[in-house]
């Protein structure tokens, strides 16, 4: 009798490929991943180029991508060892931002939701922030108020940090690995 | 290669995960129904037991690919199926600021001031005109799928973004004598009959919100004839 097993391995495939498929539209955006230290961009995934897995993704999602010609996305989960942020410790995002017209900085919970507070601020932009005398950026995701560029981050247990570059100069289409320097994401303590 | 040894390593880690669950599923549903009288799939001798398993693995990848592919034509919440239950096509829809309890489509950048426009091609070219804001403004192109095809920003365009968007053959049709003046405006060509216009405006101040929202009010997306 073959009937049998030739079922169970057609259940089998069919699970394992869907299961994939799953896996791959919820945890990714695209196969063109550049990294620079703790952010994650996909500069194709806003072009026509875009490969079968961000177009899978975003069809999912209901996410219009930032076109390239228009900015890039980046997005960073983790700080730059590779722990998870964490909305309950403090997190410092230090850094020069790569020249670019004009810049967004904005914090996520885990599934990409504004975070309430009483402030009304879930983000910067190049306009607000405040700068230090080198010019770089100093931003705080805390859940107790801080003084300087303060995020609240609701003690949420996992965060999510957009940055995005709005008409930059610089191209990542051409797949350099070498993406520009992005700031720097370091936890400094946990409540 | 990389990606294929990736997609590996997330199907072993799927298939593990899922076994455990179905395992603890089963086991837990087991107690209370009679115990069914099939027994395990008897697959025969190692060797055919190897060949079951990489015909599974084969046409796993097969489904895998052939879902992945499916997933833009067939995905019901794209962000065109988000956007028509609010909107009429051809016509330019101011959207709500996102907040923590409303957003319309995920990943919107709050920052912004966004519009949107649904349009149709099937009748006639669709005109889209965006007064600049005194920020950042922008223009960008989605097919129904959600697949970026074009994007214009105010520092390319100029005081006013005048877009013309229509098919292949529509830009075909246009006649020779208004090719000329062709120069001076913009045409851009659809891959697709129906899809999105997002138009978006940077707001520098907080205060200034209310003001740039009145001035993308003022933005058009209508047939051109």
């Amino acid at each position: 009798m073959r009937l049998l097993p030739l079922a169970f391995t057609l259940l089998v495939a069919t699970i394992l490929g869907l299961g994939v498929t799953w896996f791959s539209v919820t945890h990714s955006r695209g196969l063109d991943v550049v990294h620079a230290g703790a952010w994650l961009g996909w500069p194709r995934a806003g072009t026509v180029k875009a490969d079968p897995y961000a177009r899978a993704a975003f069809a999912r999602s209901g996410e219009l991508p930032l076109e390239l010609a228009d900015g890039l996305l980046f997005l960073a989960t983790t700080d730059d060892t590779g722990a998870p942020l964490d909305g309950r410790c403090e997190t410092r995002i230090v850094g020069v931002l790569p020249q670019a017209r004009l810049w967004t900085l904005t914090l996520m919970d885990q599934d990409g939701h504004l975070i309430a507070n009483d402030a009304g601020r879930s983000g910067f932009t190049s306009a607000e922030v405040v700068y230090r005398d080198d010019g770089a950026i100093d931003v705080r995701l805390s859940p107790r108020a801080r003084a300087g560029n303060w995020l609240p981050t609701g003690a949420r247990p996992r965060l999510k940090v957009a940055l995005r570059l709005y008409d930059a100069p610089f191209s990542f289409a051409s797949g350099a690995a070498d993406a520009a320097v992005l700031p720097r994401i370091t936890r400094e303590a946990c409540l | 290669m990389t990606t294929f040894e990736d997609l590996r390593e997330e199907a072993s880690g799927v298939a593990a995960r899922l076994s455990r669950r179905l395992s603890r599923f089963f086991g837990r549903i087991a107690g209370s129904l009679p115990r069914p009288r099939l027994s395990r799939p008897h697959f025969g001798s190692p060797g055919q037991a190897l060949l079951f398993a990489a015909f599974a693995v084969v046409l796993g990848a097969i489904a895998h690919i052939v879902s992945i592919l499916a997933m833009p034509a067939l995905a019901e919440r794209n962000a065109y199926a988000r956007l028509s239950e609010l909107m009429e096509s051809n016509a330019l829809t101011l959207l709500p600021d996102p907040s923590p309890h409303e957003q319309v489509l995920p990943m919107m950048d709050p920052a912004f001031v966004s519009a949107v426009c649904l349009y149709d091609l099937s009748e006639a070219p669709l005109k889209v005109r965006v007064p600049a804001t005194a920020d950042y403004t922008s223009v960008s192109f989605f097919t129904a799928e959600g697949l970026a095809f074009y994007a214009l920003s105010d520092q390319a365009a100029g005081k006013v973004i005048e877009l013309d968007l229509m098919t292949a053959s529509q830009k075909a049709a246009l006649p020779e004598d208004e090719e000329i003046t062709a120069a001076d405006r913009l045409v851009i060509e659809s891959p697709s009959l129906e899809g999105i216009v997002a138009v978006r405006a940077f707001v520098r101040e907080r205060g200034t919100r209310a003001i740039v929202r009145r001035q993308i009010e003022a933005a058009t997306c209508a047939p051109s004839n």
